[in-house]
């Protein structure tokens, strides 16, 4: 017996959880991670699928001179807020549970961490796709400027580096 | 940090109601400002002398404040009241404009 197919009322759409921070300072994030991660556990039970990007200050630029700091400017408030609004668009587009982005603001040398970006869902898929898109969408969307210190002069960046 | 400007026609004191104007990164430097009041009226008027509609937009201020030609350059970008928006969008009383030169986070 064949059952008739009935229109399936679609999933109630749940609301990531999001946490975004600025930090003026240094980060180490698996500290990070492992408190995020401890809260979310608390909250929904251990992550079938996590997503994980750190990106870190690179020492040499595009012409190969050795950089000495990069400097990250920020808009105070509306960069927060338009974090928020990436993550959540991006988070409720691929139906995760969870997402976490830190961003360094200041002066940041070479091998430290600019930005992590942490996704989880229920699977690999929507927990990688979702962290993909939501890191090209801050590096183009949030408002962040550059400059590279090298050789003692400072240079505004105008882009990104190609993905 | 920039050094401060000397007071001009444009700035008002705080708590007039007009427009708060911001500058970032290079475009800041490059003007030697980060912010100013600019007097309403100050706005309409200069609005009023451009082509266009008249109203106060963030082409006119962009014009009105001598940061560069009557069209913004490529790639610079447009915030008001901290939301990204055109730069021909008519502005109000008290809004908070900002010209923010190419993104380049993460």
């Amino acid at each position: 017996m064949v059952e008739p197919l009935v229109p399936q009322e679609p999933a109630a759409e749940r609301v990531p959880l999001l946490e975004v921070q600025l930090h003026p300072e240094a980060f180490e994030p698996p500290e990070v991670l492992a408190g995020w991660q401890a809260r979310l556990t608390a909250l929904q039970g251990a992550a079938a699928a996590e997503s994980l990007f750190i990106g870190r200050v690179r020492g040499i630029n595009a012409a190969g001179e050795p950089i000495e700091a990069l400097e990250l400017e920020h808009y105070p408030g509306m960069t927060e807020a338009c974090l928020l609004a990436l993550a959540e668009s991006c988070g409720l587009g691929h139906g995760v549970a969870a997402v976490l982005i830190r961003h360094r603001i200041g002066r940041v040398l070479p091998g430290q961490a600019i930005v992590l970006v942490a996704v989880s869902a229920d699977r690999r898929g929507p927990a990688q796709r979702c962290g993909q898109e939501l890191l090209e969408a801050l590096k183009h969307e949030a408002p962040f400027w550059k400059r590279e210190w090298s050789g003692g002069r400072g240079t505004w960046l105008t882009g990104n580096t190609p993905l | 940090m920039p050094t401060p400007v000397p007071p001009d026609p444009l700035t008002t004191s705080p708590g007039t109601t007009g427009l708060r104007v911001r500058l970032f990164a290079g475009l800041r430097e490059a003007a030697g400002w980060d912010e100013r009041l600019v007097s309403w009226n100050e706005a309409g008027t200069a609005a009023s002398q451009d082509a266009g509609a008249g109203d106060v937009t963030p082409r006119s201020l962009w014009h009105q404040l001598q940061l560069g030609s009557v069209a913004l350059p490529a790639g610079l970008r447009v915030a008001v009241n901290h939301a990204f928006a055109h730069p021909e969008q008519p502005l109000q009383p008290g809004d908070e404009v900002a010209f923010l030169p190419p993104i380049s986070g993460g």
